[in-house]
């Protein structure tokens, strides 16, 4: 069996969380598909080699699409598993309803197979010393953990179930075999998706460079395109599809002028979620990270998706906890108003437990905390005032729950003014655009019917609501509005 | 040498759990002859040689249960040693990069283990549950203290997260004892509870308390009364309760326990009834709207410093020396975690200062709204300060809509005549006006 690529030998570093299916049966990998290929090289001289059988057609396109680009060296390897596919399919009786255009390549699928395996090999005991040593920490801290316990008791134990899972293998064999065809189906699937994007380069190239990459090293990626998909990794990332920090910046430059000039919000957080992957996975944490979190912040509240923002929000304050610097006042005072739109009575004590004597003076947390201290004294006025007066990003942030506080006010002013009021004095104070958009407002709460037009004493008509009777309206809709707040991937 | 091991059978034979968990406290007695009486290889024979005959004290200890009792006095040794020792001999990277107190959080954690399983496995009876609860105790003192030297150095400090997880363990071993009651662990629950509490407090996890409450209160049927548990793990038990009930502003119920909490403290404990009383009094404000009284105070130095100047503002109606003392003690109550319900108090110094235009207008029922905007003017800018502050009409009008909707005043406001119509009797309810 070749070696596997060098790179992958660091790809177990830890950037992602690898999702590996089906670990507890893992022990028999390497038998079962040693014994799948022997299976198949017994099967074909008879099966394959017969004349009878038919091949479907896209079948047949399937078989010279391996052998379309392929190298001499990897030929014999291809061939036995272009066998073994093509006997599985028979003896499975799937030949014909397979969808041979989405089939993996055998080629893909022994690199995949080799992959796997070699991160086999790192676990095994031929790995090279800076590895084991590694090994060696991690069942330390295993027998610090069963501390008191007898350690050979818990040996006992994996070698038991080692043995279990050995046993089982032959007969788990067939299902085995349908859950990795089920697996490469996905792979395909992922694999489509990032071809669509990224042109494929050549593996061999770089590699060499490569030879001498260590686990202790995040893994630098070397994709050159600027524009990636956003895809949720489920194993090793591979470095052909990582953007490397000089690319990424482009990347930020690039979607900042898309974003200005398109508002394409979808397209944009998609791309940014991929930057984002791209510098977690390679571990890069620096000011650029801040920035890139801190933009696509802001745009996720443009947009008022809050769950995104809300990702970014934590990762920031993490960032800022180690000490790299961005806009962390102005964030503190979207966190402010976060906790606000959540009614988070507990983090909001303990953030402001933590804003020392400067945060206070800043402009941005200082609109904030007024905010909280408006809301605090049901002052909707001054709230209003403020909303209306909202620096950076935090109108939108605002917009969450003004609708909200509008309710709540219009519940405490139809139970205080009587016998009616004006709905400019209504367009005023709850801050909206325009008298129209007041009349809409509360038309969509049902106070359609206590709208009326009205002349007064001294001969100026005016529209007016029955507070009296609005009065039971708004108390309800604000019972409702406070009783379940989302809050969206809440810290 | 053989001091500890008899003092240890003496409480064993006599059933006194109290001594006995006295005993196996590192820091409730001077156990230096004792952790180098003997070293890692030879503990385990000398220990069983010194219990020798100890299932014959017939307290409930078996044969079993002695079994239990060597695995236990040799982890108290191992943290003895642990203290003991300190640095010497100690060789570099031993035991990793733990530091003194991350060591001795480490081997209390094994006798903690070790302790518990002697309920579980081994039959101890229930009397012993004070050693439960001392090495609960030090194992949560251990734990802040390993915090505390892992964030001098920059580490990630996590010890008292795992004491917490240690704690829930031994809170259910008590909880879900099925022994008849006389001889049920269940005796412990509270305690354990309140070491939990503290902790959960402590880490900033208070949300993490409900869990224990929700647990609590899904076995009460199996459980014996509050009152029949001592006093002081009621009171300590009454106050968190109401301390958490005070967070999620259910005034009421939280006012209820605390009050309970209060009744049973101890006399010649005022800084628990301080303890109490700090959440007590915003409490009762909340509710009642009614300010302690300075004979309260006179008893309470520090509550007097901390609730004095506010209560004095919110007397007078005074909004700007109102909102100064909040500000100047913000720290201190946002440390306590009162400064949000304080806050709301603002509404009744409010209250009070328009109850004064009420009355300097002789009580008529309609009154301008300007003269309310008046006299807000005057109280933002305080006693002492210098220019009064000019308060936008609209804003007089939304405070006082906030009024008569919390029911704090009686009454409606007439925005055409600028008038508030206030009502002919009880216009402040609960005031007498």
């Amino acid at each position: 069996m070749a070696a596997p690529p060098p790179w992958r030998s660091g790809a177990a570093s830890n950037g992602y969380t690898s999702v590996e299916a089906r670990r507890s049966f893992a022990a028999p990998r390497t038998v079962g598909s040693s014994t799948t290929t022997t299976t198949a090289a017994a099967t074909s001289p008879t099966g394959g080699g017969a004349a009878k059988t038919t091949f479907p057609d896209p079948l047949k396109q399937y078989v010279a699409r391996t052998f379309e680009n392929i190298a001499e060296a990897d030929k014999k390897d291809v061939e036995i598993e272009l066998k073994r596919i093509i006997t599985d399919a028979f003896n499975e009786k799937v030949v014909w309803s397979i969808n041979w255009d989405e089939m993996p390549l055998p080629q893909v699928i022994l690199q995949k197979r080799r992959n796997s395996q070699g991160q086999q090999v790192t676990n095994s005991d031929k790995s090279p010393p800076l590895k084991s040593f590694g090994k060696f920490s991690i069942s330390d801290t295993k027998k610090r953990k069963s501390a008191g316990d007898d350690t050979t008791i818990t040996n006992k134990y994996t070698e038991r179930s080692d043995k279990k899972a050995r046993q089982q293998s032959p007969y788990t064999g067939f299902s085995d075999k349908l859950s990795q065809r089920d697996k490469e189906k996905r792979a395909t699937r992922f694999a489509k998706e990032l071809r669509a994007v990224t042109p494929p380069i050549e593996r061999n190239i770089n590699s060499t460079t490569h030879m001498d990459i260590d686990v202790a090293q995040p893994l630098v990626g070397r994709c050159m395109t600027l524009e990636k998909r956003y895809l949720r990794l489920t194993s090793a990332p591979d470095p052909d599809n990582v953007r490397p920090l000089h690319v990424l910046e482009k990347t930020l430059e690039l979607l900042k002028k898309k974003w200005r000039e398109e508002q394409n919000y979808a397209y944009i957080c998609d791309q940014f979620k991929s930057l984002r992957q791209d510098l977690t996975v390679q571990h890069i944490k620096t000011e650029f990270t801040v920035s890139v979190y801190e933009i696509h912040a802001r745009i996720a509240l443009e947009k008022g998706d809050l769950g995104e923002y809300n990702q970014c929000q934590s990762q920031l304050a993490n960032l800022y906890a180690e000490g790299f610097t961005g806009q962390e006042e102005e964030f503190k005072a979207y966190r402010i108003l976060y906790l606000l739109h959540t009614c988070n009575r507990a983090d909001m004590n303990e953030l402001l437990a933590i804003l020392t004597p400067t945060d206070k003076q800043h402009p941005n947390i200082q609109h904030s905390l007024q905010v909280r201290s408006a809301l605090a004294a049901g002052n909707y006025h001054k709230f209003f005032r403020l909303y209306l007066d909202a620096p950076s990003m935090g109108g939108y942030l605002m917009d969450s729950f003004a609708g909200r506080e509008r309710i709540a006010a219009l519940a405490c002013i139809c139970r205080a003014y009587r016998p009616d009021i004006d709905i400019r004095f209504l367009t005023e104070e709850l801050g909206f655009e325009s008298d129209k958009e007041c009349v809409e407002f509360l038309c969509d709460h049902g106070a359609e019917e206590l709208i009326q037009q009205k002349v007064l004493d001294n001969g100026t008509t005016s529209i007016r609501l029955n507070t009296q009777k609005a009065s039971p309206i708004f108390e309800q809709a604000k019972q409702n509005a406070f009783k379940k707040v989302d809050i969206k991937g809440q810290l | 040498m053989s001091l500890f091991y008899n003092s240890f059978r003496n409480y064993l034979a006599t059933a006194d759990g109290r001594g006995l968990g006295n005993l196996l406290s590192p820091t409730n007695s001077d156990h230096n002859s004792f952790a180098f009486s003997t070293n890692h290889s030879q503990i385990r024979s000398q220990v069983q040689n010194e219990l020798y005959g100890i299932s014959s004290f017939r307290n409930g200890i078996t044969d079993k249960g002695k079994n239990g009792w060597i695995d236990a006095v040799v982890a108290f040794w191992e943290v003895v040693y642990e203290l003991e020792r300190g640095d010497t001999g100690r060789r570099m990277g031993e035991d990793g990069d733990l530091g003194y107190w991350g060591r001795a959080y480490a081997k209390q954690s094994v006798y903690t283990t070790v302790i518990a399983r002697g309920f579980t496995s081994h039959g101890w009876p229930n009397w012993l549950l004070p050693v439960v609860y001392t090495a609960c105790r030090n194992l949560r003192q251990f734990a802040i203290s390993a915090d505390e030297e892992d964030k001098r150095e920059g580490k990630d400090a996590s010890k008292l997260e795992d004491c917490a997880r240690h704690l829930n363990k031994m809170f259910t071993l008590c909880l879900a004892d099925r022994a008849p009651m006389e001889e049920s662990r269940k005796w412990g629950t509270y305690y354990i509870v309140n070491l939990l509490f503290k902790t959960y407090f402590k880490l900033n996890a208070i949300t993490l308390c409900k869990n224990v409450i929700r647990a609590l209160s899904a076995t009460t049927t199996e459980m014996p009364p509050l009152d029949a548990f001592p006093k002081s793990h009621i009171v300590t038990f009454k106050y968190y309760v109401g301390v958490i009930h005070f967070l999620e502003e259910d005034y009421v119920t939280s006012e209820t326990h605390l009050t309970a909490a209060l009744q049973l403290c101890r006399r010649d404990c005022p800084t628990n009834q301080e303890h109490i009383l700090t959440y007590l009094i915003p409490a009762h404000l909340m509710t009642t709207h009614q300010l302690p009284t300075s004979t309260l105070f006179q008893n309470y130095p520090r509550l007097k410093h901390l609730f004095g100047p506010l209560c004095r503002c919110i007397k007078s109606g005074n909004l700007g020396a109102f909102d100064a003392a909040l500000e100047a003690n913000e720290d201190e109550y946002v440390r306590r975690r009162i400064y949000l319900t304080l806050e709301r108090a603002r509404d009744i110094a409010l209250r009070n200062l328009f109850r004064r235009v009420f009355l300097l207008g002789e009580k008529k029922t309609r009154v301008p709204v300007e003269e309310f905007r008046r006299a807000m003017g005057f109280a933002v800018a305080g006693k002492e300060g210098g220019t009064r502050k000019e308060c936008e009409p609209e804003e007089v009008e939304c405070l006082l809509a906030g009024m008569i909707y919390k029911g704090l005043m009686k009454g409606y406001i007439s925005r055409e005549k600028g008038m508030v119509v206030l009502s002919n009797k009880e216009a402040f309810p609960g005031t007498g006006v």
